[in-house]
């Protein structure tokens, strides 16, 4: 049996980093992921750096945005990582921060933009709402049914396939222990420590115990059900989401592209394929009842229809062939504001999930690694904290 | 092999006779084309499964990219590019 | 259009046998196949219009017959299925048009655009392809499948080029082969990777070739065109290396040491324009795999093959398989195979009752064992020793032909990752497999250096994730447009 400073469960961008920060803090850290790093979200997602609210956090009024926008100071944060973290990690992962733009195509999605803007500015977002010959000139790829867009200087994208896999090569150098391949199957609290047990993977290592005086959840969609190891009860949800791929063409789309009044994320990678999502819903799948987290949502037809349909805003994707669809699965929150904190009445146990967990993920690992070294932070997350959600738990 | 009275093509912009209904890999490999396209790198491509799988032959079809030449059929005065890089 | 009782995916002779059995017993079915002709690769036919030489009468032809004259058997040519939805969720209304309960949707894309088919089962026939197996050179034009120069030649009267040499490890190269010298080609020679001692059958082999005269005497009929043609025919000899600038000029052959790999100082260049490579074939389980169907490993099969019961129904319910997704085992087998598929359907929807389907499957099951106990022989000898393929493969030699990655990015990608292992986190990495063709082309290379580099099993690689669309679709074909994608 080892014993470790601190444990992190999950080998996604999350953990990966947060690894990757206590390993560099000096602490001796085990890593422990049930199958490849950056097999799930972390590396299914669309890679959106996008530091505006996103559709799904104003579809719903101006209360449900004002409410959203309390996770804006994370976003300010996660802006400062993305322009740093490459040459923190001596190596490229696709980052990109040539802006990004959010399109109204009516009045009434102009009329939002302005709202959302206005909000935005009250955290200290650079926030432009461009439209006629100034819009046409900074975006002459957009159709003409697009009438105005908000532009945020620092928005792009990164690489999801090199992002991860780099941290936990850099944790990796620093020290961090990396089990793959290793599913963690009881956390229990002994004495001072916590004591991990983990079961055979589909691949490589037996069971074994672990100690570790602290244990970050880094789990994605799987947080509830670690969090349940402890006994402890989180509302976090898993919801389907569905990309699609076209093939590569020559490079004409240089910012990330979202929509005020529709599910439409899309931007061009650097290898010049066009990857689009943006919330498009893939069917949970279910077996005796429960949520199956390990089988990849099934595609919903719609959504692809849906996907290809918003692509409309940029003419020249329309000529392209889709080459890829994929489904994955991302946590919710209720309150779509990120869990990220201590958990309460349990000592030394810390989680984070829960909102863009690509786009914040660096931001969230920083915040959890320094709470978990120094027990604070340098900026409150109070609005986060997993005690918002004490009703669940009785001990 | 009977075949019907050639037509003519335009690929990369010159006039190529073919004979309609015959996959467009074959006209072009008829028409001295040994290369159907080249890759991002520079390398030069020609079908290689000949039957829908590889991609390797792909050219663009009246402005419609990636259509696998091995597939598709000849028809009069379609217009093909083989330059595309991809 | 009402729906159809059923889909079969692949008009070759698996698809052809059992659409001919379903129209028969008054199933309502769709046959769609990506090609303009039914026949599959075997029974290609010319393009329409295109009269082939008198004498040449296509084989199958009974058979493309039997299915054409089979009553509610519609075609759909030159239609693409790219996906079969709603397999592991099942489908609802919440997000669109309202799906009768109980069926899966078929996505399809042809002349007419997108279109759903909701059948209440689907049969895939949707056969195989040729194994690649990459070496240095591999990518240059010249290089083809011995299928892909087959087709040239059968279905299109076109010879590819002027000078021939066929490698590879595949009967089907003594077939091609003799189809060339015929329509007047130039064939310089064909090499075998086997040993001639390693061929000759065993007391079993004979018996069992006893049951398959017909494939018997058409590789002893090309033995005999190629010897009077004064063709030679090496065994023990591999390709290493094809090489020319900018197109093929040469390929340089070695002879095989007991090992399986090439013998040093064997070395021999021979000049050609075309080289045709047959290494065996495989499976098309991508649209299976997509669909959630359980796949095991069988590499004297092919690969990665479609697991299924004593009615051909795969894991997912109503869904069957025939022919080569069940472990390549050629025509004849796929034609009865695709007879029992269809008895078995029919039994699933009522068609048929059990009884009659019990008694009219029992002939076809005979025939079938019969026709296994040969195919074994011939697969056991011919089975490709993917180990040593696997060694022509250096550094520099482009394993995924469309994103072009080399054995030495995969290497590279493997070293500084040591924590990674399967197919899927390799793609992740270095993007192999990401490209038009899916990885179909890359996927048995790049699995088998992975097995090399990290020493797990190709269990343990595993394949990549098989998604929708499993061949490219136009974008503007699945966006909703003036004429929203119908369901028919
Ligand atoms: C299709 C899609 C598109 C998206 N697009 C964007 C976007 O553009 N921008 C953005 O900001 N966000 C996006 N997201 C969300 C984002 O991907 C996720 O929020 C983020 O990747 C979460 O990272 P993670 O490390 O927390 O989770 P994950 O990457 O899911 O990692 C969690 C890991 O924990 C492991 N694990 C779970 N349980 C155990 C156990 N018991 N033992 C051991 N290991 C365990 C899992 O195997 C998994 O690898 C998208 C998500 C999806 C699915
Ligand atoms: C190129 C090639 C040449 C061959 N030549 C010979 C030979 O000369 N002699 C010999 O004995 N055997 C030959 N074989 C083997 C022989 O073709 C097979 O054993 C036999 O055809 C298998 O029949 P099948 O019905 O399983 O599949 P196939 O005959 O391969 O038919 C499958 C059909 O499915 C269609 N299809 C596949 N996927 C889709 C999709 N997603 N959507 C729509 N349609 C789809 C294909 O277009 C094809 O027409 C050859 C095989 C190949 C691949
Ligand atoms: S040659 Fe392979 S797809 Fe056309």
């Amino acid at each position: 049996m080892t014993s470790y400073d601190t444990a992190v469960i999950g080998g996604g961008l999350l953990g990966c980093a947060t690894a990757w920060h206590l390993a560099r803090a000096g602490n001796r850290v085990l890593l422990v992921e049930k199958d490849q790093v950056n097999r799930h979200a972390s590396g299914q997602n669309a890679g959106s750096l996008h530091f505006q609210l996103e559709f799904r956090m104003v579809e719903h009024g101006d209360d449900a945005a004002r409410a959203a926008a309390r996770a804006l100071p994370l976003h300010l944060d996660a802006m400062r990582a993305w322009a740093t973290v490459e040459d923190e990690l001596g190596e490229r992962c696709g980052v990109s921060r040539t802006g990004g733009l959010m399109l109204a195509e009516t009045p009434a999605e102009i009329a939002v933009l302005d709202r959302k803007a206005a909000l935005e500015r009250e955290y200290g977002l650079d926030v432009a709402v461009l439209s006629g010959p100034e819009l046409r000139r900074f975006a002459p790829y957009l159709a003409d049914t697009v009438l105005a867009a908000g532009h945020v200087p620092g928005e792009g994208k990164a690489n999801p396939r090199l992002v991860t896999p780099a941290l936990a090569r850099a944790a990796g150098r620093y020290g961090a222990v990396l089990r793959t391949g290793c599913r963690v199957t009881g956390l229990h609290r002994r004495g001072r420590h916590w004591e991990l047990r983990t079961g055979t993977g589909p691949g490589d290592t037996a069971g074994e115990t672990h100690l570790a005086d602290t244990v970050v959840l880094a789990g994605g969609v799987w947080t509830a059900e670690l969090a349940a190891m402890a006994d402890v009860r989180l509302p976090v949800f898993p919801v389907g989401l569905t990309m699609s791929a076209t093939a590569r063409s020559r490079p004409f789309l240089p910012h990330l592209i979202q929509h005020v009044g529709r599910r439409l994320s899309m931007k061009q990678t650097e290898d010049g394929n066009v990857l689009i999502g943006g919330g498009w819903p893939a069917k949970l799948v279910s077996r005796a009842g429960q949520v199956d987290l390990e089988t990849n949502p099934e595609l919903r037809y719609e959504s692809l229809v849906g996907n290809a349909d918003a692509a409309r805003v940029v003419p020249a994707v329309f000529d392209l062939p889709v080459i890829r669809t994929w489904t994955g699965m991302t946590t919710l929150t209720p309150d779509h504001l990120p869990l990220l904190g201590a958990v309460p009445r349990r000592p030394g146990l810390f989680v984070a999930t829960g909102g863009s967990a690509f786009t914040l993920g660096l931001t969230y690992a920083r915040l959890l690694a320094r709470m978990v070294v120094t027990g604070e932070t340098d900026r409150s997350i109070e609005d986060y904290s997993p005690s918002r959600f004490g009703a669940l738990n009785f001990v | 092999m009977d075949r019907p009275e050639p037509v003519t093509i335009e690929v990369d912009g010159r006039t190529v006779p073919a004979h309609p209904g015959e996959s467009l890999a074959t006209a072009l490999l008829a028409a001295g084309e040994r290369a159907v396209g080249t890759t991002r790198g520079g390398a030069r491509r020609a079908p290689y499964c000949n039957m829908g799988i590889c991609f390797e032959c792909v050219v663009t079809v009246d402005d419609v990219p990636c259509q696998r030449s091995c597939l598709i059929r000849v028809r009069a005065d379609m217009r093909v590019r083989t330059a595309v890089p991809r | 259009m009402s729906a159809p009782d059923v889909v079969v995916v692949g008009a070759g002779p698996a698809g052809l046998a059992a659409a001919a059995t379903l129209g028969r017993h008054g199933a309502a079915v769709t046959v769609v196949d990506e090609q303009e002709q039914p026949g599959g690769q075997i029974y290609r036919q010319p393009p329409a219009g295109f009269t082939p030489p008198a004498g040449s009468s296509p084989a199958g032809r009974a058979l493309l017959a039997e299915a054409t004259a089979a009553p509610g058997v519609r075609w759909l040519a030159d239609t693409t299925v790219w996906g079969v939805l709603g397999t592991r969720a099942g489908l609802d209304g919440y997000a669109g048009d309202q799906p009768p309960p109980g069926r899966y949707r078929v996505a399809t894309h042809g002349p007419v655009g997108v279109r759903l088919l909701e059948p209440r089962a689907v049969l895939l026939t949707a056969g195989a392809y040729d194994l690649p197996v990459p070496f240095p050179g591999w990518t240059l034009p010249g290089v083809l499948t011995a299928g892909g120069v087959q087709t040239f030649v059968k279905a299109q009267g076109l010879l590819p080029g002027g000078r021939f040499v066929l490698a590879g490890g595949h009967p089907l190269l003594l077939v091609v082969a003799a189809q060339l010298v015929r329509a007047g080609a130039r064939v310089v020679e064909v090499a075998l990777i086997q040993r001639r001692r390693d061929l000759l059958p065993g007391p079993a082999g004979l018996a069992a070739a006893a049951g398959a005269g017909g494939k018997i005497a058409e590789g002893v009929d090309a033995l005999r065109v190629l010897r009077r043609a004064g063709v030679p025919v090496r065994f023990g000899t591999v390709v290493r290396r094809a090489a020319g600038d900018p197109d093929l000029t040469t390929v340089t052959l070695a002879e095989v040491g007991p090992t399986g790999l090439p013998v040093s100082g064997t070395d021999r260049d021979v000049p050609c324009d075309v080289l045709a490579l047959g290494y065996g074939f495989v499976p098309s389980v991508e649209l299976a795999r997509q669909a959630g169907c359980a796949v095991t490993w069988d590499s004297p099969a092919g690969g990665w093959v479609v697991r299924h019961d004593e009615w051909l129904r795969t894991s997912v319910p109503q869904i069957a398989v025939a022919g080569e997704l069940t472990g390549v085992a050629g025509a004849e087998q796929a034609e009865v195979e695709g007879r029992l598929a269809a008895l078995g359907v029919l039994r699933d929807l009522g068609l048929l009752d059990e009884h009659r389907a019990v008694t009219l499957a029992r002939p076809v099951r005979r025939e079938l064992r019969r026709r296994r106990r040969f195919v074994t022989q011939v697969l056991d000898r011919f089975a490709p020793d993917r180990a040593a393929l696997g060694s022509l493969v250096t550094d520099d030699t482009v394993l995924c032909r469309c994103e072009e990655v080399r054995a030495g990015d995969v290497r590279r990608a493997l070293r500084a990752n040591p924590h990674l292992g399967t197919a899927n986190a390799v793609k992740l990495v270095t993007r192999a497999g990401m490209g038009l063709c899916q990885g179909r082309s890359c996927q048995p290379g790049l699995c088998q250096l992975i097995s090399t580099l990290t020493g797990r099993g190709p269990e343990q690689v595993g394949a990549f994730t098989a998604q929708a669309p499993v061949k490219p679709v136009p974008l503007r074909a699945l966006a909703v447009g003036d004429e929203p994608p119908a369901a028919d």
